[in-house]
């Protein structure tokens, strides 16, 4: 009975008393808590923790050395690479620059199902949907985009206008990299251009097809410059070549 | 006005010096001691009744949360009729009311659906795709209220909230994070988001401060998946690969914690949406990041149970 006359049912609130099966669960699921204690996912389902840890198995596939990357500004922009059919240049090329930037760095062309969407969307991997490009560059994420996959490493194929038209509607900056890499050898390249600036100014679906077009010649352009990669066995100097 | 998220919105409300005079209907009486806010305990299907008091009442902004998330407090085919007979009642009441403004909707993010290849994203500009019941009943009560607004010509903003979690909003995605062994697909365990009921009433609040005109999305920052949010809490995980949900859903039924197809949508594909317009269109960012929602989701003390120093009639046969 309280001072006041009414009845009160005195609770221990402090030391509760906890269901054994409660227990049990909690002191099982411990070790899990200490190895994986905080959540890594990003608002895009980028898991930063996840790529740490693939780190090292992508060094043992490619050894990437960067270059240009000062060109990238400090919010979004748009980088258009060429790709080697059957390669995972975007990947590998937001990996490198993720790494050489020490900041998130998506890439375009993630399927949607399980269970390669999912793992590609906890590496940064984003829908190939001009309204996916244009919400993470307005959020001011580093995309990439691959341009369509050739068969020879030193071409740069075409650009979908109609996803570089994302980042025209965003006022976004477009650069491309160069990028080359071998089948066989480890060494890769990826070299970031400076942003692309059209040479008119275009009011209508225009803009993106021009920009698309001058984004393949200027990577076309770097590609050239690069020059052809070495696979470093004498003989085996054409498996450089893709 | 009587669930936790109206009785926030309500206490909210009677500290803002813009709000001359507060009215409630809800069959609820409210949670919180309201000083200022006048309340009437009506059911949503006497109209008349509603109709009566809104229209006696004249208000100039209405916020309408009368929006019963399936599971929750609900089964879904409750859920549906009772979203239903409130958006009538209280959307029709309103219309008849000639000072009226501005409506405030409460909607859900799960209006944008999770088709396959639908957006990981979305904002608001996205095309409405519901693929779930407590998606299509959002839809359906925004179209409701854009149809009254165009007859009346009053603006609308409707609030897409992601999954709404506090220590007493009834959530079945709540429910279902807290039980002992909780269930997540193994292959893709994908990212949500979610928002904390007090940042979710300051929208609202701030929605009809500023006359919100179109939707927004309010979610809170960061994502969290649903394996590492089981972590966190301590709780077993439970790996699951796809047909033994239907399982799942029954023992979790069973266990107390119904899990509604918008949570295994939820738990299959992900729910993330772009929230970066509400600092933007609302003035505000909400203050708890998911993590720390979910931090506080498993903070809540469990339920203590106290037997009672005299056993009721039909338990004393029982104890001798």
């Amino acid at each position: 009975m309280s001072a006041s006359g009414a009845d009160v049912i005195s609770i221990d609130a402090t030391t509760p008393r906890r269901s054994p099966l409660g227990q049990v669960v909690r002191v099982a699921a411990r070790p899990v808590a200490v190895v994986w204690p905080r959540p890594t996912v990003d608002q895009w389902g980028r898991d930063a923790r996840l790529i740490e840890a693939l780190s090292p198995l992508a060094h043992l596939r490619w050894d990437v050395s960067v270059g240009g990357e000062q060109h990238l500004p400090r919010g979004g922009a748009l980088i258009i690479v060429n790709t080697r059919r059957f390669a995972l240049t975007p990947i590998s090329t937001a990996l490198a620059l993720g790494e050489a930037l020490d900041r998130p760095v998506r890439f375009v062309g993630r399927p949607d199902t399980v269970p390669f969407g999912p793992f590609l969307r906890r590496v940064g991997g984003l829908l190939a949907q001009p309204d996916e490009i244009a919400g993470a560059l307005r959020n001011g994420e580093l995309v990439v985009l691959g341009a369509q996959g050739s068969a020879n490493p030193r071409y740069a194929g075409r650009v979908d206008h109609s996803l570089i038209a994302a980042a025209v509607r965003e006022n976004i900056a477009v650069h491309v990299a160069a990028t080359l890499s071998t089948m066989v050898s480890r060494q890769a390249r990826v070299e970031v251009s400076a942003a692309l600036r059209s040479r008119k100014k275009r009011r209508g679906p225009l803009a993106e097809v021009e920009l698309a077009e001058h984004a393949q010649r200027r990577l076309q352009d770097l590609l050239d410059e690069m020059g052809g990669s070495r696979t470093g066995v004498p003989g085996l100097g054409w498996l450089g070549e893709g | 006005m009587g669930s936790e998220l109206g009785s926030l919105v309500a206490t909210m409300l009677e500290a803002e010096p813009w709000v001359g005079a507060l009215e409630g209907i809800d069959v609820d009486p409210p949670r919180r001691r309201l000083r200022k806010a006048v309340f009437h305990r009506i059911e949503a299907h006497q109209r008349d009744r509603v109709v009566d008091v809104v229209t006696r009442f004249n208000p100039h902004v209405l916020i309408h949360i009368a929006v019963w998330e399936p599971d929750a407090r609900a089964n879904t085919a409750h859920a549906i009729t009772f979203t239903q007979e409130a958006a009538t009642s209280f959307l029709g009441a309103a219309a008849e009311c000639p000072a009226l403004e501005h409506i405030v909707l409460r909607s859900a993010a799960s209006v944008y659906g999770r088709a396959r290849g639908s957006l990981t994203r979305p904002d608001e500009s996205a095309p409405i795709n519901p693929t779930s019941e407590f998606g299509r009943m959002a839809a359906q009560l925004e179209a409701t209220a854009n149809d009254v607004g165009k007859r009346v010509g009053v603006t609308i903003g409707a609030l897409r909230l992601a999954p709404v979690l506090g220590p007493h909003v009834p959530s079945p995605l709540g429910r279902l994070l807290r039980l002992p062994v909780v269930p997540f697909s193994a292959l893709a365990d994908p990212p949500f988001a979610v928002v904390r009921d007090s940042d979710a009433a300051r929208a609202l609040v701030a929605a009809a401060r500023v006359g919100l005109a179109q939707p927004v999305n309010v979610v809170a920052p960061g994502a969290i998946t649903a394996w590492q949010a089981i972590v966190r809490g301590r709780r077993l995980p439970l790996p699951l690969f796809g047909p033994e949900w239907a399982i799942a859903r029954r023992l979790s039924h069973f266990l107390g914690a119904p899990v509604p197809d918008h949570v295994v949508e939820l738990m299959h594909y992900g729910r993330l949406v772009d929230g970066g317009r509400s600092q933007e269109l609302l003035g505000l960012v909400p203050a708890s990041s998911t993590p720390e929602v979910i931090d506080r989701l498993y903070e809540w003390p469990s339920v203590i149970h106290v037997r009672p120093e005299i056993p009721a009639p039909w338990q004393q046969g029982v104890a001798s």
